[in-house]
């Protein structure tokens, strides 16, 4: 009885031990937004178009619908597009995604036949309503292009 | 194995199991019995100690049809025990006197498919409650009849005159997710405890009858978001080897790397929310540190930190690279010196041993009777760990071992988790060694996946235990019926058992050490 | 006209007044700074920044709590029994302002020296477990009386420890007042007559202010929050005030008696007597961020089979030495 009583007080004190000294190691937390960290390539914010190497202004969507429909969620709810003079397909002119319902999966961008779809390194995005959130891919490639 | 079958055929009139393929099908045997001789071989398999896997119910239109998986914990020999029922009159006998697993089971089938199991002591609502007025699971619209509402309504605690209850939840402070047990106190003593499920019921199982194999990816991350590589991996390896498309090498290791660091995380986390139950609050803090690592590690190979949805058909959804190795060497190496701060922290104390010890013991008959899986079922003495003895995606050439405690109560239980983590390093630093180059992704891969006809039972070992999945498939790009056997279901189950007439501070303490996840119960 | 006051100041009666409202004011701060001190080294053993927005290292912070609590809906909930449940938070803290009448913060820092002044203290910090008893009561609520029951159940039992463990130290000072005892450790403070004494001393009065390892009342993962799960606003305010000016009159009663009290070299005697004592207020919240909670019969039982046997033992070897 008296080891078990000298074990247990020992045990304590080790304890004890243990929080003292991450009492006076330095933090490990980051000091968000102050401070900001960086991004991982592959990481998942909502989806984006791709422009085509070829011709920067145009992207590499032609509005086929896979994605459309491969969606478990229903997120992409509409890809329009239209075929200028001369050109072999379709450029799409609007792709309107809900990313409410997003579960950022990759189905899309695995589907894809012609690579125009990747994944945004956007992870603050706030907004006081739901349409904030449904975004029109075409406008947000014009967008951060002119940035 | 072969003795049991013959056994079966002269001790019950009208058995015939039939041997099948165990690599397409994943059980060994199938029989099918009537509804005269299904308490007969029931009892059977009792006898020469099989548990009760799971038992589920499909509908396949003009019938209903009950399957019950029985299996050996030591070397597997599984069992498929097909019952069809008249979808007019779903009637079948019910098996909970004979295994205390099927008591929640037969109650899910009732509420979702409305089959009637006769001598079943409670067929109340589990998942669902009184505002559904059709049964769910059934194809086409099945109106719940009025006098079964009634009966699935029945349960009202507070209206008895002389007893306390008490709510432990929905909303508690600790990360088990949202359960409810109502409690019947007498005075700090617990006389019965009756958990209340269905708070995250999002019914996955319908929505992987509505949407094809591919589009039910995102799904198996969200139903155990701790342990969603464990949920990924079966859920691939089910519909790989139903389609029959071989995985490369680079995949397979690259899988159970992945999934061991997932299963540290998952690991990691329970040791701090058990504390926090406990009243300690620092460990939490600390564990959280640790998975941050890890998670930064997964992130720059998935893009995603919670509910990775990474795995696919045939491989991987891309490669990984130069820093996740060297991540994760750096990661492993920081986890071992981890190891003595939670041993001087938690495992050494004195007031940790006190809490734990001899609380909720489990024996080795209950966790058979009542079918528990994983470090639970460890802890309990049976040593059964599904990356040994069902070996899968190349578990088979790493050197796996795994603890085996001896008492069954929640201080081994924690005991073995821990030693778990540690066995989980070392399996990546083997997988690490031995991983080949080569493609990532199996070459011809159908981009509409149609899966012969037929079934399968995948199993894998998640961090809670064993989850088991069986699909159904008739051609289309649709399953006609995926069940989810989670492993904290039937921990859960025990539950009840274990806290009668014990104080409600160690109900928490047991409820604590089963590593319950409600989302992979509730499903 | 300012002679007059200062006459006025300097009789018994005023500096009695000016006494009250210096202690008045120092709980307040005390309570305040204490929220702040608990966050912070909290974080810290957390490898965590505790409160750091509100003002340089967050001391702001407790202002900000306070203003926010001020400013929340005062909620009764219409069941509860009106009279126990609106009285429960102001009686847990009168008990502890009148304790402070008589701990001495300096050789002439005390407001009064009573000559039985630890029987005060003592008589007092009961009547926090009759307003512990109210509130869980009062509240009408299944998780609250719970809460209580234990509460008062655990006071009880570590009251007798702590008695036991004072004991000793009267003997050995062979008075009740806190100043005499003060002043009978000139040369060498009674901790080390007394070690034994100390630790239960220190672990009953850890109990008694309800902290962690022994703060099932609270028990938040169990009971959602035990005897003030109903009170919200200043009222729960009054609660976590009264427990963090709890703490640190225990922690100033173990420096009378133990530590020496105000006494120490070079600097003056206050400064001494606020470090000793916020050291060991310190170590209680040490002990809250290290150790899981203690379950509610092993509590007992380790207070009523293991402390007051031990207490006792000493105080009959102490007294038999006395006479030798």
């Amino acid at each position: 009885m008296i080891s078990g009583f000298i074990k247990g007080t020992a045990s304590l004190i080790a304890g004890l031990g243990v929080t003292i000294k991450a009492f006076f190691q330095p933090v490990v937390t980051s000091q968000y937004p102050r401070e900001l960290l960086t991004i991982s390539p592959r990481f998942r914010g909502h989806t984006r178009l791709l422009p085509d190497p070829e011709n920067p202004e145009k992207n590499k969507c032609t509005a086929c619908g896979i994605c459309v429909k491969s969606c478990p969620s229903g997120s992409i709810k509409k890809v329009e597009g239209e075929k200028k003079e001369g050109e072999k397909k379709k450029t799409a002119t609007e792709y309107l995604l809900d990313f409410t319902t997003c579960s950022q999966c990759g189905i899309c961008v695995e589907v894809c036949p012609f690579d125009a779809l990747d994944f945004s390194h956007n992870y603050n995005s706030a907004g006081y309503r739901r349409e904030d959130f449904h975004y029109d891919l075409v406008k947000e490639l014009k967008r951060t292009k002119v940035q | 194995m072969s003795h049991i079958t013959e056994e079966i055929k002269t001790s019950i009139q009208g058995v015939e199991p039939a041997e099948v393929s165990y690599p397409e099908k994943g059980y060994h045997y199938a029989l099918e019995a009537s509804l005269e001789n299904l308490p007969d071989i029931v009892r059977f398999f009792d006898k020469k100690c099989f548990y009760l896997e799971c038992l589920l119910c499909t509908d396949y239109t003009d019938t209903l049809e009950l399957v019950y998986l029985f299996n050996t914990h030591l070397a597997p020999c599984r069992f498929k025990v097909t019952l069809k029922i008249d979808p007019q009159r779903p009637i079948a006998p019910s098996m909970s006197a004979i295994f205390d697993s099927a008591y929640w089971y037969e109650r899910e089938i009732h509420e979702f498919y409305g089959v009637l199991f006769t001598g079943h002591p409670n067929m109340t609502y589990l998942f669902l409650h009184n505002d559904i007025h059709e049964y769910p699971l059934r194809k086409g619209k099945v109106p719940v009849p009025p006098e079964d509402k009634e009966r699935l309504d029945s349960f009202k605690p507070g209206e008895q005159e002389d007893s306390f209850f008490i709510n432990l939840g929905p909303q508690h402070p600790s990360t088990h997710g949202v359960l409810r047990v109502v409690l019947k106190m007498d005075g700090e003593y617990i006389e019965q405890a009756e958990p209340v499920l269905g708070y995250l019921h999002r019914m996955h199982e319908k929505m992987a009858e509505n949407r094809s194999y591919q589009q039910f990816l995102p799904n198996t991350g969200r139903m155990d978001y701790l342990g969603p590589m464990s949920f990924n991996l079966g859920y691939v390896l089910a519909v790989e080897r139903l389609c029959g498309i071989p995985v490369p090498e680079r995949a397979k290791f690259v899988r159970i790397i992945a999934t061991e660091l997932n299963r540290i995380c998952s690991h990691l986390l329970w040791l701090g929310a058990y504390l926090a139950d406990l009243g300690a609050l620092t460990p939490f803090l600390f564990v959280f540190d640790d998975r941050e690592k890890i998670q930064d590690v997964l992130e720059g190979i998935t893009g995603s930190r919670l509910t990775y949805c990474y795995f696919r058909f045939g491989g991987l959804y891309n490669d990984v690279d130069d820093p996740f190795i060297e991540g994760t060497k750096a990661v492993v190496k920081r986890m071992w010196s981890r190891f003595s701060l939670y041993e001087k922290l938690v495992t050494g104390n004195v007031i940790f041993i006190n809490r734990t010890k001899g609380i909720g013991t489990i024996t080795k008959e209950q966790a058979r009777k009542y079918g528990v899986a994983g470090p639970v079922l460890r802890s309990a003495g049976i040593a059964c760990d599904l990356r040994k003895v069902e070996p899968y995606s190349g578990y088979d050439e790493l050197e796996v071992s795994f603890p085996v405690g001896e008492h069954g109560d929640a201080l081994n239980t924690y005991k073995i988790r821990i030693a778990e983590m540690e066995n989980s390093l070392r399996i990546i630093e083997q997988a690490l060694a031995k991983l080949p180059g080569g493609p990532f992704m199996a070459e011809k891969v159908p981009k509409k996946l149609k899966p012969p006809r037929g079934d399968i039972y995948q199993v894998v070992e998640t961090p809670r235990g064993e989850l088991g999945i069986y699909i159904v498939s008739d051609e289309s790009d649709r399953p006609v019926r995926m069940k989810w056997r989670v492993p904290s279901f039937s921990n859960l189950m025990i539950f009840p058992e274990l806290t009668k007439g014990a104080l409600l501070a160690d109900a928490v303490a047991i409820l604590g050490s089963l590593d319950l996840v409600i989302p992979e119960i509730d499903r | 006209m300012v002679n007059e006051l200062l006459n006025m100041a300097s009789s018994d009666a005023g500096k009695m007044i000016l006494g009250l409202i210096g202690v008045l004011a120092f709980v307040v701060i005390n309570a305040l700074m204490l929220t702040w001190a608990e966050r912070k080294v909290a974080g810290h053993m957390q490898r965590r920044i505790g409160p750091k927005e509100v003002g340089p290292f967050g001391l702001i912070q407790p202002i900000a709590d306070a203003i926010k609590l001020l400013g929340k809906e005062i909620l009764t909930p219409a069941r509860v029994d009106k009279p126990l449940y609106r009285l429960a938070p102001i009686l847990i803290f009168v008990p502890v302002l009148v304790s402070f009448i008589v701990i001495p913060f300096d050789a002439s820092l005390q407001v009064t020296d009573i000559n039985v002044g630890i029987l005060v203290i003592l008589a007092f910090s009961s009547i926090s477990v009759l307003s512990i008893l109210m509130a869980g009561w009062g509240s009408e609520n299944k998780y609250s009386l719970i809460g209580a029951i234990r509460s008062v159940a655990q006071n009880i039992a570590y009251e007798i420890p702590l008695l036991l463990a004072l004991l000793p130290v009267i003997m050995l000072a062979n008075s009740l007042s806190l100043k005499d005892i003060v002043e009978k450790q000139q040369g060498l403070w009674f901790v080390f007559i007394q070690p034994v004494a100390f630790i239960i001393y220190f672990i009953a009065s850890v109990a008694e202010t309800n902290r962690t390892p022994f703060d099932l009342p609270e028990a938040e993962s169990e009971l959602v929050a035990g005897y003030h799960t109903e009170y919200s606003g200043m009222r729960f305010a009054l609660f976590f005030l009264a427990e963090y000016t709890n703490m640190f009159i225990v922690s100033a009663v173990a420096t009378t008696f133990f530590l020496g009290g105000y006494q120490g070299p070079v600097l003056p005697g206050i400064v001494w007597f606020l470090l000793k004592s916020y050291f060991l207020v310190f170590v209680i919240i040490w002990l809250r961020w290290t150790y899981p909670r203690v379950r509610f019969d092993q509590l007992l039982n380790f207070a009523w089979k293991g402390m007051i046997p031990l207490a006792f033992l000493n105080l009959i070897i102490t007294g038999g030495l006395l006479k030798i």
